[in-house]
């Protein structure tokens, strides 16, 4: 019980990461349908931006809204750059897939390049522990969890109440028709990368303020539990990445604290495969199904 | 020619061949069942853990000398395990491919592949019994080295012949499987998967098949190459390196046996060869970071410039022509399967 309760506390943490993260991975797809595998590296990139911030002696705050505006950026920019014209090219699926792992080991060794290989950590003011139940928070992860709540209660907002949500939804569903009702897809298909770009952004930024010290490789290591917070919810379904973010997030940190530490995303692959073997369209996903029926 | 010389030359030409072998299952999966397995390189070093326990010995407790831990030590004499390697490769290839390639689209499936990658990496370094953590198994010892009583330069030849015999007897594989009814079918699974399961095809099974033989080469692959360099880290096995296979099986023509053959010249040999020769400029890694960022260019260059590679599969056309080139393998034929 003394380890459990804590574990609960990191978990919810993590799963407030996961959920960022998981939902502009799985809205990005779910509209575009581009597998990217360099969001991890793209996080990455955004932590490297807000080390640079902070460095410079600017709070950590501004630092994570600088993140957030590098991965919109950076996001558009990839998909204006190379992901949309290698589509119009004529690359199918399997191309795309080596493209987007391409991008990735750019991205990563192009921090490398530029970093070098050594740890590095985000300046920030020591920050208070907050004793909530029998769980210890730090500020900076009250924030973190604020931020979380923050964030989905606007995608959920942006998805249902707005007239953009509404033509992003059609455009996943089909985009063909989305055009032919007089949707601008390109124009939805670049929001849809400036918004999972400034989640993937955010993610990065506070991935790395919750943890001691992070590499180049911390956004690619990441993606673990992002794949399989998509899965279990249902590629494409964001309400779906939130309920996998809670699961696999509060999953991985009691088997951290129960068998060790080292097994976090093992849990996460565990889970992944329970899903894929039981059910591959996700826990939350009937819209996936209908579209399996249909096609 | 010098000694220094004939070492270097033989040693890249072992590099070659097990390059050259680990490409040919790969296009196997890739460029002739459309299988995107981004965990190629776990099957490879799969099989080179394998080879190398079974060439140890059994592991000595540490009072005794012994540095390190793993399982199921034993020293089997030398080809049996390579061909153990390319066992426990197709093994793991079916265990993995069960839960991966059933019933998912080629997306799920490459992501799926990825993290197993990066998961296998993780539990190898952790699980410190299972594979001796990060630090890896050395001192493995080189196949028939003490039975022959050949120069150090004379042993290097010897194992450049045995590379190339491994060569040969994949290639006589590859070869039967992609130019029989059996690699038409895989073909056909790969252009159009509904058109071959409408024709009566078992296109899981297939895919399965071609998976787990591409398992088996993997593994041979990984075992001829830790027999050489007589050591194992899960370091060297991460899932960038399967991104070279896959550029490889991409320069130099995806579904053509012939191609992938020269992609492993020109990728990870040459490409990869050359940067040996530069003087070092920059901290320490700035080089490597450089080469990976140029296997990466490298990639896109020729997926847009020239996605077929540089000898592209061989168009197949049938007597009894269908019109289009697009339906070219689905035809039905007498002894398909």
């Amino acid at each position: 019980m003394n380890t459990l309760v804590p574990a609960i506390g990191f978990g919810i943490v993590t799963a407030s990461i996961l959920a960022v993260a998981g939902v502009g991975f799985t809205l990005q797809f779910g509209v575009t349908n581009i597998l990217n595998l360099a969001y991890g590296d793209i996080m990455t990139a955004a932590a490297f931006i807000a080390y640079l911030v902070t460095s410079a002696g600017i709070s950590v705050w501004l630092a994570l809204v600088a993140g957030a505006a590098f991965g919109a950026v950076f996001s558009v920019l990839l998909n204006r750059a190379i992901y949309t014209p290698f589509v119009r090219h004529g690359t199918r699926l399997f191309g795309m897939i080596i493209v987007t792992i391409a991008v990735s080991l750019i991205v990563q060794n192009g921090l490398l390049a530029i970093f070098g290989a050594n740890f590095f950590s985000l300046q920030m003011a020591r920050p208070s522990s907050v004793h909530v139940g029998g769980m210890v928070f730090t500020s900076v992860q009250l924030a973190i969890i604020a931020i979380a709540i923050a964030v989905m209660l606007l995608v959920h907002l942006l998805l249902r109440y707005t007239k953009l949500g509404k033509a992003m939804r059609a455009t996943a569903t089909d985009p063909e028709l989305a055009r032919n009702c007089g949707i601008a897809t390109d124009r939805v298909i670049d929001l849809a990368w400036a918004i999972s770009g400034t989640l993937c952004g955010l993610a990065g930024v506070i991935l790395v303020m919750n943890v001691t010290a992070f590499t180049d490789t911390t956004g690619s290591q990441f993606l673990i539990p992002i794949v399989a917070v998509a899965v279990l919810g249902g590629i494409g379904q964001p309400y779906g990445a939130m309920l996998g973010a809670v699961v696999i997030g509060i999953a991985s940190e009691l088997a951290a604290a129960v068998i060790s530490p080292d097994y976090k995303d093992v849990v996460a692959f565990v889970i992944l495969v329970i899903v894929l073997l039981a059910r591959p369209q996700g826990i939350l996903s009937e819209i996936a199904t209908r579209k399996e029926v249909a096609a | 020619m010098s000694v220094a010389w004939q070492f270097y030359i033989s040693t890249v030409l072992i590099y070659l061949g097990v390059d050259v072998i680990a490409c040919w299952g790969l296009n196997l999966q890739f460029g002739v069942a459309g299988l995107v397995n981004f965990a190629y390189i776990v099957f490879q070093a799969a099989g080179a853990y394998t080879a190398a326990v079974l060439t140890l010995g059994p592991a000595k407790p540490a009072k005794l000398g012994g540095f390190q831990t793993y399982v199921g030590g034993a020293s089997w004499p030398f080809p049996l395990p390579i061909l153990a390697a390319g066992l426990v490769g197709g093994l793991l290839a079916a265990v993995v491919g069960g839960f991966a390639i059933r019933r998912l689209r080629s997306d799920y499936e490459a992501m799926v592949m990825l993290v197993v990658s990066l998961i296998a990496t993780s539990v190898a370094t952790n699980q410190v019994g299972l594979v001796n953590g990060p630090n890896g198994l050395a001192l493995v010892p080189k196949p028939l080295e003490t039975m022959l009583s050949l120069s150090p330069v004379g042993y290097q030849w010897m194992f450049v012949a045995i590379t190339a015999a491994a060569c040969v007897c994949v290639y006589w594989l590859v070869h039967i499987v992609t130019s029989s009814p059996l690699g038409r079918t895989l073909r056909a699974v790969r252009d159009n998967e509904q058109a071959a399961a409408a024709l009566g095809k078992n296109v899981t099974g297939l895919r399965m098949l071609a998976f787990v033989l591409g398992g088996v080469i993997a593994g041979v692959s990984g075992a001829i190459l830790v027999e050489f360099i007589s050591a194992w880290s899960p370091g060297s096995w991460l899932y960038p390196e399967t991104f070279v296979y896959f550029t490889a099986v991409i320069v130099g023509g995806s579904g053509n046996n012939f191609g992938v053959m020269v992609g492993a010249l020109l990728v990870p040999v040459a490409f990869l060869e050359a940067t040996r020769f530069l003087p070092q400029f920059g901290p320490p890694g700035l080089i490597d970071a450089l080469q990976w960022i140029l296997v990466g260019v490298l990639a896109l260059v020729f997926l847009w410039f020239w996605p077929r590679g540089v000898i592209p599969e061989r168009r197949r056309r049938f007597p009894s022509a269908a019109r289009s080139d697009q339906k070219r393998s689905l035809i039905p034929t007498r002894t398909g399967r």
